[in-house]
């Protein structure tokens, strides 16, 4: 008895020596955190040590020591250990993992679709309702993102199913400021304005845009966004919500005229560098090198936060490249929409320290940590926005918390016959020279099959 | 005859060419990610494996120092530096992207209201009458020629990537013996089905055939499930078992066919000696079909080593369980599109699976045929 007292103790020392020496920011130095949060939670949740929580997500690499930078905290707070693990097929793994009734206590989702497919199976458990309100309150466009984790569950019932934490902006074109100086352009204020930049680039003998929208087996998502964001800058949010539902049909004049917005730009041989034809053929990851060659092959990249991965190596982001918020119309009818991702928690079993992460992560400190590193945005409005580490990433987020409509990605609110597959396919026969009502029809056409 | 013996060499010179065509054809993909897996990402985006030999052409730029770094020459104000990188050479240079080469080496382009001069050498030098206050440097556009570059730094990465040691030994844990228990069985089972008569053998065969055809993956979620039922839960025996059973069916239907085709006499003639038979199964069949054996297990080793779905599904993905697949996929990121990581993963990766396959391989040959040949 007296030995096992003894070897837990020196456990807890060991345990705990490694979490503090984990920790990328020392509890309670840097002001430009919300310290005081952290030990509020401390203070609600003190007594949970010896339990394991399990986490799965899809990070991995440097997305995965990120998120494993921000758990030393929790872990600190309340003693519990916990592990993560990655999987580049979290779709697949956590169908089976909960399928076969051994689920991760919390699982991470990159698709809002997958997530509403398990709770409707009853494998995730609600959220107290007190987050739903508290998501309202706290996030920029509040109502956007608890409806999009508010999902019907085994009964009917609906209940907020997951809790978002990390947030992508898609809603952004990628330029080069030097080039811009070089050749005199200015900064697109309006849609109108980007259109006539475009032409005015043709019209000096240069190709505006870089378009790839090849990624293997997911060919084609690129276009997605591209028609995701022409969909909030001609029509309203609650036709593009009904969009993603197919009560607003995909092949109806509205969907049809966003895809076309954006074959003014992808299909104009004018427009693309390569050409119209390299457009499918292109891959997402190297088509904004384009930007940065001498002379350059084209001058604007419409593309997410995270393409700043695939930059040359040595590009500094803010100087060497920097990028403007996707311009809404001049006539400011719609305001200022932004699509965008995220990352889902849910809870999965009845772990007590699965919910008590959850409010971990409600915590202003939860955010600032890894904003403080890089790689996130959140529409968090509570959290000091001093925690950014470049004035590139805070004008990120402020595009984000000067969103007045924010919007997922559709095609991950879609079912995945089509967001991950008649979307991708028709987007790539329509830049291969099909039509847009064609395209539209065909898409439609599989949609009614699956329902 | 000479005419006769003249067409058939001129045939054996056409089935050699097409076997050579054949073999090339067969290895490019293997060699370009051999080059690729020494070339660094930049390289691999800007041209394709078999320029990697010859000296290329790039243009790119370079910045000048910053008003920091500027230095007094009497009345003007110098920033100096070399565009050049180890190696290289100039072959023009500019001051705006659209035309990166519109200057010599020596010759004098104004920049900003400042006079840049580029040299052979690389060594530049803007002067201007009035101080510099720029905090980022002018950009320097120029056209150079590389030699041929090869680096290691990929196999260094790889190799000295996180966990990556753990992972090899997880990989070794898993893998050997789910190459040795399903060999074991499979070798009882196919004795059974190819020399003990009992009612129902041909059929039983025949369902075992039929079992080649059912995927994986149908039995993951059923599997997991049981595994989890009987309180196996994740981990290495899991694995063992779910590796073996879905090894089975291709091993005891290659083992059957060879054992099948053994003499009849020998296995006859020692029953008529009195063997009973589990002594003609380990005194006869076994060292007989020695070949076989090695054939499968070269097999089942290779799937399993490769293997990742049955691994994430029955193992799990913690740093602790992680097999070598796993940490090579993790080294690619959420993203993917690091194909020097991913060419050079694919050639330490095949590492151990070579090894073992030269040192079996003369076994392997004889086993293909495993059964194709009766009483051969």
């Amino acid at each position: 008895m007296k030995r096992n007292l003894l070897v837990s103790v020196a456990m807890i020392a060991l345990t705990s020596g490694a979490a503090q020496a984990q920790m990328k920011f020392p509890i309670g130095e840097d002001d430009t955190f919300n310290w005081a949060s952290l030990e509020e939670f401390k203070a609600a949740h003190g007594d949970l040590s010896g339990q394991t929580l399990t986490v799965l997500g899809p990070w991995l690499g440097g997305d995965k020591d990120l998120f494993e930078s921000v758990i030393p905290y929790f872990e600190d707070a309340t003693g519990v250990d916990v592990q993560y693990s990655g999987s580049d097929s979290f779709e697949q793994q956590i169908v089976i993992d909960s399928e076969a009734g051994s689920p991760p206590d919390v699982a991470v989702f990159p698709q809002p679709g997958l997530a509403a497919g398990l709770a409707a199976k009853g494998q995730l458990k609600p959220l107290p309702d007190e987050v739903g309100q508290w998501i309202t309150d706290n996030y920029a466009a509040g109502d956007s993102w608890k409806k999009l984790v508010t999902y019907a569950g085994p009964d009917g019932a609906e209940h907020v199913y997951a809790f978002p934490y990390k947030a992508d902006v898609k809603s952004l074109v990628w330029y080069v400021p030097e080039n811009f100086e070089d050749a005199g352009y200015e900064v697109p204020e309006t849609l109108e304005d980007l259109r006539a930049l475009t032409e005015q680039i043709a019209a000096d003998g240069e190709k505006p845009w870089c378009i790839g929208l090849g990624s293997g087996g997911a060919t084609g998502w690129p276009a997605t966004d591209w028609v995701e964001d022409m969909m909030l800058r001609t029509n309203s949010p609650e036709d593009y919500d009904a969009w993603t539902t197919n009560e607003l049909k995909f092949n109806d004049p509205k969907v049809v005229k966003a895809i076309d917005d954006f074959g003014w730009f992808a299909k104009n041989e004018d427009f693309v560098a390569g050409g119209v034809g390299s457009v499918a053929a292109t891959d997402f990851r190297d088509s904004p090198k384009g930007l940065f060659e001498s002379p350059p092959a084209c001058y604007l990249h419409h593309a997410a936060s995270f393409i700043t991965t695939f930059f040359p190596e040595g590009t500094i982001v803010g100087e060497d490249a920097d990028f403007f918020y996707m311009p809404a119309p001049a006539d400011g009818s719609l305001g200022q929409p932004v699509v965008g991702g995220g990352t889902l928690f849910s809870v999965l079993t009845d772990n007590p320290a699965g919910p008590a992460f959850i409010e971990f992560l409600q915590t202003p400190l939860a955010h600032e940590i890894w904003m403080a590193q890089q790689g996130f945005l959140t529409p968090h409005t509570g959290v000091n926005p001093e925690a950014y580490t470049d004035e590139t990433v805070k004008r990120m987020g402020d595009v984000l918390l000067n969103a007045t409509t924010f919007r997922f990605d559709g095609s991950d609110l879609m079912p995945g016959a089509i967001g991950a597959g008649a979307f991708w396919t028709g987007m790539v026969d329509f830049v291969g020279g099909k039509s847009a009502q064609e395209v539209a029809d065909q898409i439609q056409a599989t949609w009614d099959t699956i329902k | 005859m000479e005419g006769m013996a003249g067409q058939k060499s001129s045939l054996t010179w056409l089935v050699n060419i097409a076997a050579l065509v054949l073999v090339v054809m067969w290895t490019i993909p293997t060699a370009g990610l051999f080059v690729s897996s020494f070339r660094d990402r930049d390289q691999i985006s800007a041209t394709g494996w078999w320029k990697s030999m010859t000296s290329s052409e790039q243009t790119g730029f370079v910045r000048t120092g910053t008003a920091d770094d500027q230095t007094q020459d009497g009345d003007l104000y110098v920033l100096e530096g070399n565009v050049l990188g180890e190696g290289q050479s100039l072959v023009g240079w500019g001051t705006r992207s659209r035309e990166p080469a519109a200057y010599k080496a020596g010759e004098t382009a104004e920049l900003d209201g400042a006079q840049l001069t580029v040299n052979e050498d690389g060594s530049y030098r803007l002067e201007s009458t009035a101080p510099f206050e720029m905090r980022r440097g002018e950009r320097i556009f120029v056209t150079t020629a590389s030699p041929p570059h090869f680096t290691l730094s990929n196999y260094s990465r790889v190799l000295s990537a996180e966990g990556i040691g753990r992972a090899f030994m997880n990989t070794m844990t898993v893998t050997i013996p789910a190459t040795i228990i399903p060999i074991l069985i499979a070798a009882f089972a196919a004795y059974a089905l190819a020399w003990m008569e009992f009612p129902g053998r041909a059929l039983l065969t025949a369902a075992v055939v039929g079992l080649l055809v059912v995927p994986l993956q149908v039995a993951l979620i059923p599997l997991l499930r049981l595994h989890n039922e009987i309180g196996i839960g994740k981990g290495y025996l899991g694995i063992w078992l779910a590796h073996t059973g879905f090894g089975l069916p291709l091993a005891i239907y290659l083992l059957r066919n060879y054992m099948a085709g053994l003499p009849r006499e020998v296995i006859e003639s020692a029953r008529v000696d009195g063997a009973t038979e589990f002594q003609i199964f380990r005194k006869i069949i076994l060292p007989l079909s020695f070949p076989a054996l090695a054939s499968f297990a070269i097999f089942q080793f290779l799937w399993v080593w490769n293997d990742l779905l049955v691994a994430t599904v029955f193992l799990g993905n913690t740093r602790e369980q992680l097999v070598m697949t796993g940490v090579l996929r993790e080294l690619m990121g959420s993203k993917g599109g690091e194909w020097e990581i991913l060419a050079t993963s694919a050639f330490i990766s095949i590492s151990v699976p070579l090894l073992v396959f030269f040192a079996m391989q003369k076994y392997l040959v004889r086993g293909l045929l495993a059964g194709s040949v009766k009483g051969g």
